[in-house]
C-alpha cells in the first residue's frame, strides 16, 4: 500500500523480512550483535505469542528498557500483532512508571531491567528470552496495519507533574520516512547509522525505521560508553558510522578533543543534529573539523513525528545569521508562523510555529483539553495541525527558532517542562517552594538549576543538600530532569503578581 | 595546582567554599558528570592546561589530586 510514493509501515516490515534473507548485521550493542534474520525471527515469535496470549486485547505493550537488543524485536512484533508499543526508558523511576501504567492500562509490561512492579501483566527479561527464541513459527502472522493504527506512544514531561503520552500512528511514521528520505538517502553500501538515543525518545525512530528499513547497521552507544570519554572515542573509532544522527550535545562532548576529526570517522557522510538547539559555535567547529561532510540541522516535535524541517548548514548560511536555522519544511508538511490571534504572519515576524500534515499525531492520550488546545484542522491543507509552542520566524523560506512560549526546555535532546520538576520538588520533605531555571551555555540550555525555599534549616552543606535532594527527586522523575545544582534561598524574589520572579533569579545563576 | 582545580570544580558544581577537598571522589559525590567533565577540560584549557578528553579514563580524574597529578 503506498500513497504518492509514500512507503507504508507494511512495506517497511516487508523490507525487514527481505533484509533477513541476507547475512547482514542489524544492530551492534556492546559486544553483542543481532542479525536481520534474528530480528525477523524474534519479532515473528513475539507477534505469535502476543496473539496467542492476549487474544482480542488490543491495548498497547509497555516496554521498560533502554537500548537492549530485545526491544526492536518486541516493537516490530507488537506491530505485527496489531498492537502499539510504549517504550519507557530505565531513567524513569518506578513511581513515574506506575503513573504511566495506571493511565495506559497496557495489555503487557515487558520488564527488561528489574523494575519490580507487582503486576500480573509483567513479563521478565528471562521469560521474554524464551519467547523470542521459540523458533517453531518462523513466519509472521497474517497482519494488516492501517495508517491510522497506533504504532507507539512516547511519554514526555508534562507541566502538571505527570508524564503525558504522545500517540504516533503508522501513517505518521510513513509520513516521517517520506520527509527525511532526501536528507538521509545515500548510495553507500553497508551504511552504519549511530544509535545514540534511548528507544523511548523519538530521535531513535531515525535509526529504528529509516536505518533498519535501509539495511543499515545500527551502532549503539550504551550509557556506560556515553559517560566515559575514552570509551566513547574508542567506540566511535570502531563504529564505521556513515550517518551520524544525534543531539548536538553528543558532539559537544567530543569537540574539546582534537581527535574528533575525519581520521576518527573516515566513513561519515553527514551529521544530522536534532532534538535541541544547534549553536553557531558548534556548527563552525564541525565545518572546520569535517569540511567535506554534510552538516544538517533538523527539527521536529514528537507530536509531528520526529523531524519536519531541515537545513544544510554551510559557512554561507551561518554568515547570513542571526542563528542556525532549523530549516525548510519537508515537502509533505505545511509550516507557518501565527500571531496571537492565530493569523498567519509574514516573513520576518516572530510568532508561534504551526505545522500541518500527515505527520501530525492523533493527540495526547486521555488529555482532551490539552488536545483541543494543541491540535486543529488546517483550513488550507485540510490536514491535522499542531501548535508547537515554539517561537520562530521565517527568513528566505527557512525557519529560525527563537525560544519557547512556555516553560519547556530541551536538555540534551530531552523535553523538560520546568513546572514538572518544580511540582515534584515541592513533594519532597522540607521544601516549601521551588523554581527551576535552565543554565545557558552559548545560548543553549545545558543543565538545570533549582532554587528551593526550605521549611526549616537543614544544616547541610550545598553539595550534601544537592546530593540528597537529587537522590530524592530521582525517585519521582527521570534522571534527565534532575537539576545539576540545587540552591537554597532565604526568600524568593517576587514580581508584582506575587509570583516568583524568574528573571531576578536568573541573575543568580 | 590542586587549589586551582578545586576552585574550578567549586564553580562548576555550586559547592560551598572548602567543601571539595583534594581527595573528594568527584563522580561519587555528584561534583562531576560527563558534561561537568567537559566544562572542567574547557576551563583548564582556558588556564593553559591541556587534557585530551579522548584519552581520559574516569579513574584518572576521579579526585582533584589525581587531576593535578595528570597535569604535572
Amino acid at each position: 500500500m503506498s500513497a504518492g510514493g509514500r512507503e507504508s509501515i507494511m512495506q517497511f516490515l516487508e523490507k525487514l523480512a527481505a533484509w533477513a534473507q541476507t547475512d547482514r548485521t542489524a544492530i551492534v550493542y556492546g559486544e553483542e550483535r543481532l542479525r536481520y534474520a534474528e530480528l525477523e525471527a524474534r519479532s515473528n515469535a513475539f507477534a505469535h505469542w502476543l496473539l496467542r496470549t492476549l487474544g482480542d486485547d488490543r491495548s498497547p505493550v509497555l516496554l521498560y528498557g533502554h537500548k537492549e537488543l530485545a526491544l526492536p524485536a518486541c516493537m516490530f512484533g507488537a506491530l505485527k500483532a496489531g498492537r502499539g508499543y510504549v517504550p519507557v526508558d530505565t531513567s524513569f523511576p518506578p513511581e513515574r512508571v506506575r503513573q504511566i501504567v495506571e493511565e495506559l492500562r497496557p495489555a503487557l509490561i515487558v520488564d527488561l531491567c528489574g523494575l519490580g512492579l507487582e503486576d500480573g501483566r509483567v513479563l521478565s527479561a528471562g521469560e521474554l528470552e524464551e519467547i523470542l527464541h521459540a523458533d517453531s513459527e518462523p513466519v509472521p502472522p497474517s497482519f494488516w496495519i492501517r495508517p491510522e493504527q497506533a504504532a507507539y506512544i512516547l511519554f514526555t514531561s508534562g507541566s502538571t507533574g505527570r508524564a503525558k503520552g504522545v500517540q504516533v500512528s503508522a501513517g505518521n511514521i510513513a509520513a516521517f520516512l517520506e520527509g527525511v528520505a532526501p536528507w538521509f538517502d545515500s548510495e553507500t553500501e553497508n551504511g552504519v547509522i549511530l544509535n545514540e538515543i534511548s528507544y523511548s525518545f523519538d530521535v531513535s525512530v531515525c535509526a529504528l525505521y529509516y536505518g533498519l528499513g535501509h539495511g543499515m547497521l545500527l551502532y549503539t552507544l550504551d550509557r556506560q560508553t556515553l559517560s566515559d570519554p575514552k570509551r566513547l572515542f574508542e567506540a566511535l573509532a570502531a563504529s564505521g558510522v556513515t550517518l551520524w544522527v544525534s543531539t548536538p550535545s553528543l558532539a559537544e562532548l567530543c569537540v574539546p578533543s582534537e581527535r574528533f576529526s575525519r581520521a576518527l570517522l573516515p566513513r561519515v557522510e553527514r551529521f544530522v543534529f536534532c532534538g535541541e538547539v544547534l549553536t553557531e559555535k558548534l556548527s563552525r567547529q564541525m565545518l572546520e573539523r569535517f569540511p567535506d561532510v554534510q552538516l544538517i540541522n533538523a527539527y521536529g516535535p514528537t507530536e509531528a513525528t520526529v523531524l519536519v524541517t531541515a537545513a544544510r548548514v554551510t559557512e554561507e548560511l551561518l554568515a547570513e545569521g542571526p542563528s542556525v536555522p532549523i530549516g525548510a519544511p519537508f515537502s509533505p508538511v505545511r509550516a507557518w508562523i501565527a500571531g496571537p490571534e492565530g493569523e498567519e504572519l509574514p516573513e520576518g515576524e516572530e510568532g508561534e510555529l504551526l505545522l500541518a500534515g500527515d505527520c501530525v499525531s492523533p493527540g495526547y492520550l486521555f488529555r482532551p483539553e490539552l488536545n483541543a488546545r494543541a491540535f486543529f484542522t488546517d483550513p488550507v491543507s485540510g490536514k491535522r495541525g499542531y501548535r508547537t509552542g515554539d517561537l520562530c520566524f521565517i527568513k528566505n523560506g527557512l525557519v529560525y527558532y527563537c525560544g519557547r512560549l512556555d516553560g519547556q526546555v530541551k536538555l540534551n535532546g530531552f523535553r523538560v517542562e520546568l513546572e514538572d520538576v518544580e511540582n515534584n520538588l515541592v513533594k519532597l520533605p522540607n521544601i516549601a517552594r521551588a523554581a527551576v531555571l535552565p543554565v545557558l551555555t552559548d545560548g543553549k540550555p545545558s543543565s538545570l538549576t533549582a532554587f528551593v525555599l526550605l521549611e526549616a534549616p537543614d544544616g547541610l552543606s550545598s553539595l550534601k543538600r544537592t546530593q540528597r535532594l537529587r537522590a530524592a527527586l530521582g525517585e519521582l522523575v527521570p534522571s534527565y530532569m534532575i537539576p545539576r545544582r540545587i540552591v537554597a534561598v532565604d526568600a524568593f524574589p517576587l514580581n508584582t503578581n506575587g509570583k516568583i520572579d524568574k528573571k531576578a533569579l536568573a541573575a543568580l545563576l | 595546582m590542586t587549589d586551582k582545580i578545586i576552585d574550578i570544580l567549586t564553580d562548576i558544581s555550586g559547592a560551598d567554599e572548602g567543601e571539595i577537598l583534594a581527595d573528594t571522589e568527584l563522580f561519587e559525590e555528584g561534583v562531576l558528570d560527563s558534561f561537568g567533565l567537559v566544562q572542567l577540560v574547557v576551563a583548564l584549557e582556558g588556564e593553559g592546561y591541556k587534557l585530551d578528553l579522548a584519552e581520559l579514563d574516569r579513574s584518572q580524574v576521579s579526585t582533584p589530586a589525581k587531576i593535578a597529578q595528570l597535569l604535572q
